[in-house]
């Protein structure tokens, strides 16, 4: 019982819409504030999210089995398969493992990921949530400890730095099932994002998104950032709706679109980044900054689906 | 895997020349429900907690064994019902589960039912549904390998099916999965899993997977209307932080707590869920956040209320099962059929005019 004894967040964590006041300044200040425990040299040491000058709550919507949890599991360790990261005790794969297998006993110790430089991400704190990867079609080692996410949101965080502004996401992925739906979107409510997602080798999947949106309109925050997310983009030879649908309907609908692979990685960090940048550019804006244009940052920095992705 | 073993005939497996040492060493590496221990498994907690637990185990087996001799029936009484919550025997618990629900009668009343379903033309929507979450059931279970035989997936799509077609206004509901998982796994047997799986749904949990789920609904207001008048402290800080239950417990309900507690103390939940009703998910649950209201109060914010809410399902207290099943019977107080429906009543007349 010894985690988590030290309060979080300072007050910022569940209301992000109160304005900070001077960024920088205000990140100092968190972090001194919490526990007494300073790391001026690496300032992103945490391994409870403490340090962190606003937040927001970001949701994975579409229909089950698109890959939602695969995604938030990509997004969350995926950075460490790509070298980026290095975890001390180790948020890889086998946390997702533990996470997936309540079967057993656990003793579960606290896990910290340090970014060495250059990405965004500067804190990653283990996600408590029971790991359930939605992907059919990842990486067999990760198939084998998939488990459906059942009604509950299930809870990750992520800070990332955002022009030296500590932006935390609180993401909560959400069953699929249209059931489930009537109970989930009684959290659009507070979302700031929403990552709407579909698979390319699933039709249905996209006829929904229609669906989802209407759904969306009347539940969410009017100002909610929403993009939507074609998932499983590298299984080219079952794709069964196209790019260029994908990107057609997002345009009816004033929505940024990419294609996405858990799998491959394909923006993977992406979507989380932008919504995190249109949020941060909201909330604190310097005063002779133009405005942040997400759809044009989104396209900048989309990778296609095509080939030179590993 | 075992298949491969198997296949090289000839070979001996290997003769251990020294004496396991460790706990690691001699507790196997998949638990007796085919589920395989994490990485992290902590083996000496494990084995330490087994060779206590073992000796109640064979204590209630030779009670058991003693009560069902002779008998094609197990009554209901107060000796059983103790019996009951002192554990079933896992070889006696597939009949005593059937038996103690109703579901045995129902099977053989209904006798060929459960195969002419099956014999029906299939729902594609319903077909896909299922198929979506079958490799997402126990991947961690040696038995719902593809590769190993029987393969209880196979079993299991079966039994959704057939389920899906027996009661069209539920269908499939994602955690029925689970549920008719842990059935197979414990009756070794399709129909019988498909009869408990019926009684659960239409007896035993009324409305909780249906399209409105409104059982399901209820339930949770339930158990926030108990932790008000049973654990006030808690019940204020969810208040304050506009916290809705279920976002902490509608996988204990939907999964009836697998995945959320141990195997062995899930199935020691059944033993009382089957024969005593679905009161005994709220003992459960009460049995969860009474005794950590001190972990839980500190909580400052949502994620750390969420968090701690899914600490409390885990560590040595849920492990030990038996322990832990006396003290749902002692920790919550009395907890009368009575209140429950009162409150479902009262609950679900407010659910009902929320969503109109």
């Amino acid at each position: 019982m010894s985690r988590k004894k030290a309060g979080k967040g300072k007050g910022t964590s569940n209301t992000p819409n109160s304005s900070p006041s001077s960024d920088k300044d205000k990140a100092k200040k968190v972090l001194t504030q919490s526990n007494g425990v300073v790391y001026p040299s690496r300032p992103s040491l945490s391994n409870s999210g403490e340090f962190y000058d606003i937040a927001f709550k970001v949701m994975l919507v579409g229909d089950s089995g698109v890959g939602k949890t695969c995604l938030l599991v990509r997004f969350k360790d995926g950075a460490f398969l790509a070298g980026s990261f290095i975890s001390t005790v180790g948020i890889d794969f086998r946390d997702v493992r533990e996470q997936a297998n309540e079967h057993s006993f656990k003793l579960r110790s606290k896990k910290v990921a340090r970014s060495e430089e250059k990405t965004a991400e500067i804190v990653v704190e283990a996600a408590e949530e029971r790991v359930s990867v939605e992907d059919e079609s990842v990486e067999e080692t990760v198939e084998d400890t998939i488990e459906e996410t059942v009604e509950n949101p299930l809870e990750t965080n992520k800070v990332l730095n955002i022009d030296g502004v500590r932006v935390k996401l609180q993401i909560w992925d959400t069953a699929g099932q249209e059931r489930f739906r009537s109970v989930t979107h009684a959290y659009y409510r507070d979302a700031h994002a929403l990552l709407l997602l579909y698979d390319v080798t699933n039709k249905s999947s996209f006829d929904n998104i229609q669906a989802w949106l209407t759904e969306i309109h009347e539940f969410a925050h009017q100002n909610v950032v929403i993009m939507i997310l074609g998932n499983k983009a590298d299984v080219s030879h079952e794709r069964v709706v196209k790019r260029e649908e994908g990107e057609k309907l997002a345009k009816e609908f004033g929505v940024p679109f990419m294609e996405t692979s858990a799998r491959s990685g394909l923006n993977v960090e992406l979507p989380f980044t932008a919504v995190a940048k249109e949020l941060k550019h909201r909330e604190i804006k310097e005063p002779n900054e133009p405005k942040f244009q997400l759809q044009e940052y989104v396209n900048k920095e989309m990778k296609g689906s095509g080939c030179c992705r590993s | 895997m075992d298949q491969r073993n198997g296949a090289r005939s000839g070979h001996q497996p290997q003769l251990r020349i020294n004496v396991p040492s460790t706990a690691r060493e001699r507790v196997p590496s998949v638990d007796p429900y085919g589920f395989e221990h994490a990485v992290d498994f902590d083996y000496e907690s494990y084995e330490e907690l087994m060779s206590e637990y073992l000796a109640v185990l064979t204590r209630r087996s030779i009670k058991w064994s003693k009560l069902l001799q002779g008998k094609p029936r197990v009554d209901r009484n107060l000796k059983v019902k103790r019996y009951v919550r002192k554990g079933v025997p896992n070889e006696h618990r597939a009949l005593v589960w059937m038996m103690a629900s109703g579901a045995l009668e129902r099977m053989e009343r209904n006798s060929g039912y459960y195969h002419s379903l099956l014999d029906l033309q299939h729902d594609p929507k319903l077909t896909e549904t299922i198929s979506t979450d079958l490799h997402r059931t126990f991947p961690d279970n040696i038995h719902f390998r593809l590769s190993s035989d029987p393969c209880l997936q196979r079993a299991l799509y079966r039994v959704l099916l057939a389920y899906g077609h027996h009661n069209p206004a539920v269908g499939y509901c994602q955690g029925m999965n689970f549920i008719a998982g842990y059935l197979l796994i414990i009756t070794k047997d399709e129909e019988r899993s498909f009869w408990l799986m019926d009684v659960l749904l239409d007896r035993i949990l009324p409305d909780y997977y249906t399209l409105a789920m409104l059982g399901l609904k209820t339930d949770q207001e339930v158990l926030g209307e108990l932790v008000k008048m049973k654990i006030p402290a808690v019940w204020k800080l969810l208040q304050d932080h506009g916290v809705m239950w279920t976002l902490l417990v509608s996988r204990w309900f939907i999964c009836l707590y697998i995945d959320v507690l141990p195997v062995e103390t899930v199935l020691r939940i059944w033993d009382c869920l089957f024969y005593e009703g679905s009161k005994i998910l709220f003992r459960v649950a009460l049995t969860l956040i009474r005794p950590h209201q001190v972990d839980i109060l500190p909580a400052q914010n949502l994620p750390d209320i969420c968090e701690r809410f899914k600490h409390i399902t885990k560590g040595p207290d849920v492990h030990d099962c038996h322990t832990f099943m006396q003290k749902i019977f002692q920790e919550p107080g009395s907890l009368s059929m009575a209140t429950v429906s009162k409150l479902r009543g009262s609950c679900r007349a407010r659910i009902i005019a929320e969503e109109s």
